[in-house]
């Protein structure tokens, strides 16, 4: 069987896919440096988009490539340049400081890998592997992992410009599940998540440039008045 | 046809708005809108009752009883707090923000509620559950930028906290959506976007895999519930609501609430019939009861009345998730019931509260020197009425639902949960009174009168007014509504 | 039996002829990466020939542990090459032990070396050693995980049977537990080869140097062996990396060209295992010593991971 028609290649392709987007998803735990964790971020999405494509090339379903391409195109192209513009803009320090050391971060993703596993695991049970329309579904539990790592690294992260990188690679989780439970939600719907992605980001970003002019930092544990 | 009228209207607000270059106009165009709304959905109420759901585009747009209820709850909010916004934004700003609002601020003020107004009704007047969810996503942005719009350090912290928790809430909310896709997609095969239809939906749910709907309601919950407000994910709302300007955080505490919970209530009747309604409805009575409990404490020993407008929210809110997840003919009712009663007291006590606010130019019920019944006559009496009405005092109509919802309680055999509620409720009354007498009663301040602008009082009267009618004399179109809302609120297998 | 014997003494042979020269074209095709000359790739057996022919100084306050532990050193490394397929999918000892007697021989080696450096009591050695065994206890969990991990699909800890599992499989090789354990350890490669980032083995500056402190007092015939033992430790090192996950090339058949195919494809793939090490050296700057157990852990992680994507995608 050719290569690019063969469906367990097309597996293969995207569980190992699937596989680094996870890696990079704890690379975004143990990254210090901010402008990195962008351009990590980026790759990811990029990886996404590509097992996106990779699925609409073996069901040939058109909206799907549609999806592919806006990730690629939002995703690892215009949030990251938004987000590097906007470090490059306010000057913020690179470090970002996390609360928990990098160690236990990595420790607490893999444990909250395994918890992904248990918890989608017996959704995975219920589910008929091996037929060209079961491709992709083994990823459900890396996206669940992705969308979990992804709030650790919200309630972790001190600079508001983190919280928000933490806040897309959450998202990716969810086009992950998305991508490989359903082969993506219907087009009108994702087109929708799209335009909320962007925009929540441009709300975001002009949040903290003004919490950066107000508070002269970025660091949302100081954002602390208002309690009771 | 009417629904896509109806959507057009704030749309077409916020274009106008944009493009206005004075004040009065914006202010013009805000209450036309509103008023024009609110006739559009009462128009679209009766068309509902008379010829039962509507829908428009193969059901993009769609329209049965409950959402006609939730959309007519939406416009009847804007409608009241349009003139009253226009007041408030004319009057004394803040501490910390400026003194006079620049006719900038005034446009992306009435610009962004134009806006939020529109994605509200979007989520009561779409037929796609995904739709929704993109929706309820644009309400939290368009009103993150209502809750920083003074500026203030404070009120950054506040958007802040209330756009990460929106965020991480809605995107939970995603995941159960997707997960509902899926249960659809697999259990019918259906994979065109006519699959997170609510008619075709709620017709296949019995075909849904119960795992997968169990899993997508828990996170639907959640996300739902943290943009609702319930505990443990209402942190954001104190913050949110006191810093917000008191029109914008009244329009999120009823009109947006409702949308949330709506929601919620759509998933649950989905879920409900796909596993049976006993986990969906026992999630829903411990968040509920949770939700009232935690509120309990933060309402007795308030420092400021903003906030505590805040903890009543979240207190109404778990009465209205505890009075469907009772569940049966009687807790439909009072869930609402406890909606669209709500929808009219909150308002006013964020009104009279907010004229307070002004005046004084603080919110501390620590500092206060009491007696600003005095200086304000009309608002002093109002926030009284209020703080009587919320917590659901008689013969205020409150009292109604929140009895409906206990006697659903008791009837469904939820004792334990009943009791507790009437407990904690007693609590919260005796806090709510005695906070708004300490306030309101007491020697004459050392303030000037108040109570001058008419944009400011008028809505008041108006409120209270249409409040004690309620209590005695619910008009029958609208009874009927309540009564079907009810109906498609309650569990049927 | 005398076919596993002959088995075993080819095997053997292979390993202590060969080893040298690996060792010698890595150096070399470093240095031509570094636009330098460098030496010829056969100087690791002049270097040999001359250590051996040579004498010997012992320090004074040595024990017999240190005229012990190169010849420790040596039979372990080449018992421990004997239990890796090379050419063949059996190993020629297959039966005598599975991979943890292979590891567990590498570390008895190690654990000799590092007994004798502490010997002399020079400063040197006793520093030697202390890093050693850090860096050991680090990469060892890692080397573990993933070897755990190729064993769980396989079904065995024998490697003969991991490489024969893996032959039939279409695009195991590309399965993510299989490319993060192979990432794990090629870490673990370079660290217990005392390979930059780690170490660096043309370098006898005390701040820096870890292998090199602790054989310092050894000279003559004994340093031939150490040196000889890690190069052959190097070698097995690299074919259990190649063979394991990459194992489609050996023979399984019998037949002269059967077998002269894989073992030149087996050489191929060690040369290009030695082409990415080359490639790692030249284009990393050493790691400082306390930056080592950040990059180990980076392993550790890898090795987890790989651990639970078995599970996590069913390895359907």
């Amino acid at each position: 069987m050719p290569l690019l028609s063969d469906p367990i290649f097309g597996q293969t392709m995207i569980t190992l896919m699937a596989a680094i987007v996870l890696v990079l998803q704890i690379t975004l735990v143990a990254q210090k440096s901010l402008v990195s964790s962008i351009y990590v971020f980026a790759l990811q999405s990029f990886l996404l988009a590509a097992i996106a494509g990779t699925i609409a090339w073996f069901t040939g379903a058109g909206h799907i490539y549609m999806a592919a391409v806006l990730t690629f195109l939002l995703k690892s192209l215009l949030l990251p340049a938004i987000l590097i513009r906007l470090v490059e803009q306010i000057r913020i320090e690179h470090e970002m400081k996390p609360l928990l050391n990098v160690p236990v971060s990595v420790v607490i993703s893999g444990m909250l890998t395994l918890l992904a596993y248990v918890v989608a695991e017996p959704l995975q049970q219920q589910m008929s592997f091996g037929s060209p329309s079961s491709l992709g579904h083994n990823t459900l539990p890396v996206a669940v992992a992705l969308f979990l790592i992804g709030f650790f690294l919200i309630a972790n992260r001190r600079k508001a410009l983190s919280q928000v990188l933490a806040l897309l690679s959450l998202e990716n989780g969810l086009f992950l599940a998305a991508i490989s439970l359903t082969y993506g939600m219907p087009l009108i719907v994702e087109l929708g998540v799209f335009f909320d992605v962007l925009v929540a980001v441009l709300v975001l970003t002009i949040l903290v440039g003004r919490i950066r002019e107000a508070f002269d930092s970025m660091d949302v544990t100081r954002l602390s008045r208002l309690r009771g | 046809m009417a629904l896509a009228w109806l959507l057009a209207i704030p749309l077409a607000g916020a274009a106008a708005t944009g493009a206005a270059r004075r004040r009065a106009w914006m202010e013009f165009i805000y209450c036309l809108g509103a008023g024009a709304a609110l006739a559009a959905s009462a128009f679209l109420a009766a068309a509902v009752l008379s010829g039962g759901p509507v829908s428009f585009l193969n059901g993009f747009l769609y329209a049965d009883a409950l959402s006609a209820l939730v959309t007519l709850l939406t416009c009847a909010v804007w409608a009241f707090s349009a003139p009253y916004t226009v007041g408030y934004l004319r009057g004394a700003q803040p501490a910390g923000a400026p003194a006079r609002l620049g006719i900038r601020e005034l446009r992306l003020y009435y610009a962004l509620s134009h806006l939020f107004v529109f994605t509200l009704l979007g989520v009561s007047l779409t037929g796609n559950l995904g739709i929704m969810w993109v929706a309820l996503e644009g309400a939290t942005l368009a009103s993150v930028f209502l809750v920083a719009f003074y500026g203030k350090p404070t009120s950054l912290e506040a958007a802040w906290k209330y756009a990460i928790i929106g965020g991480v809430g809605l995107s939970m909310a995603l995941f159960g959506t997707i997960l509902t896709y899926y249960a659809a997609f697999e259990g019918t095969g259906m994979e065109t976007w006519e699959a997170l239809n609510w008619p075709f939906l709620i017709a296949a749910a019995p075909s849904f895999n119960p795992l997968v709907m169990r899993l997508a309601f828990i996170l639907v919950l959640l996300g739902y519930g943290a943009k609702a407000g319930l505990a443990p994910m209402h942190t954001w709302k104190p913050d949110a609501y006191s810093e917000a300007p008191a029109p914008a955080a009244a329009m999120m505490a009823t009109a947006m609430l409702n949308c949330a919970l709506y929601g919620l209530g759509r998933f649950f009747l989905l879920s409900a019939r796909a596993t049976g309604p006993g986990m969906p409805s026992k999630l829903l009575i411990v968040f509920g009861i949770l939700s009232i409990a935690i509120a309990t404490p933060f309402i007795l020993v308030q420092k400021s009345y903003r906030r505590l407008l805040a903890y009543s929210s979240i207190e109404h809110c778990g009465i209205i998730t505890l009075s469907i997840g009772f569940g049966g003919p009687l807790g439909s009712l009072g869930a609402v019931l406890h909606m669209a009663f709500h929808s009219l007291a909150k308002p006013l006590l964020f009104f009279s509260a907010g004229n307070a606010q002004q005046h004084t130019g603080d919110d501390s019920l620590r500092n206060t020197a009491g007696g600003l019944v005095h200086a304000l006559p009309w608002s002093g009496a109002a926030l009284f009425a209020a703080v009587l009405a919320v917590t659901g005092t008689p013969p205020f109509p409150l009292f109604l639902s929140e009895f409906t919802m206990l006697r659903a309680g008791f009837a469904q055999g939820h004792a334990w949960a009943s009791i507790t509620a009437v407990i904690l409720l007693v609590l919260i009354f005796s806090g709510m009174f005695g906070h708004a007498a300490r306030l309101l009663l007491g020697p004459v301040p050392d303030l000037p009168a108040g109570d001058r602008n008419r944009w400011t009082v008028y809505p008041l009267a108006v409120l209270s007014v249409v409040l004690l009618v309620l209590a005695f004399w619910i008009p029958a179109p609208l009874s009927s509504l309540l009564a079907q809302a009810a109906s498609l609120l309650e569990v049927k297998p | 039996m005398t076919a596993t014997v002959l088995h075993a003494v080819l095997q053997g042979l292979l390993l202590l002829l060969l080893s040298p020269l690996l060792s010698g074209l890595i150096r070399t095709a470093k240095a031509r990466l570094q636009t330098r000359r460098g030496p010829s790739p056969l100087q690791p057996y002049r270097d040999l020939g001359k250590l051996l022919r040579k004498g010997m100084v012992i320090p004074e306050t040595a024990s017999p542990v240190f005229a012990a532990a190169p010849f420790v050193v040596f039979s372990t490394t080449l018992l421990a090459g004997l239990l890796a397929p090379t050419v063949f999918a059996a190993a020629p000892l297959s039966q005598f032990g599975g991979v943890l007697a292979l590891v567990y021989l590498l570390g008895l080696g190690r654990f000799f070396l590092a007994l004798a450096a502490l010997d002399t009591g020079s400063a040197f050695g006793g520093m030697g050693s202390s890093r050693e065994m850090t860096i050991a206890a680090l990469a060892e969990p890692a080397l573990m995980l993933a070897v755990f991990t190729v064993a769980l699909t396989a079904g065995s800890t024998d490697p003969s049977r991991m490489a024969q599992a893996a032959i039939g499989q279409s695009w195991r090789f590309l399965a993510p537990s299989q490319m993060l354990a192979f990432t794990a350890l090629f870490v673990v490669l370079l660290a217990e080869t005392g390979r930059i980032p780690v170490d660096n083995p043309a370098t006898h500056l005390e701040l820096t140097m870890i292998h090199e402190a602790m054989i310092l007092e050894y000279s003559g015939p004994w340093l031939a062996l150490i040196e000889w033992s890690a190069s052959i430790k190097q070698m097995v090192l690299l074919t259990l990396l190649a063979n394991l996950f990459i194992p489609f090339t050996l023979a399984s058949a019998p037949g002269v060209p059967a077998i002269l195919s894989a073992a030149a494809l087996y050489l191929l793939k060690l040369l290009l295992l030695a082409a990415a090490v080359v490639l790692v050296e030249t284009t990393n700057a050493k790691m400082r010593l306390f930056r080592v157990p950040e990059l180990l852990s980076v392993a550790f992680v890898l090795g987890a991971l790989a651990l639970i994507s078995t599970f996590l995608f069913g390895g359907r």
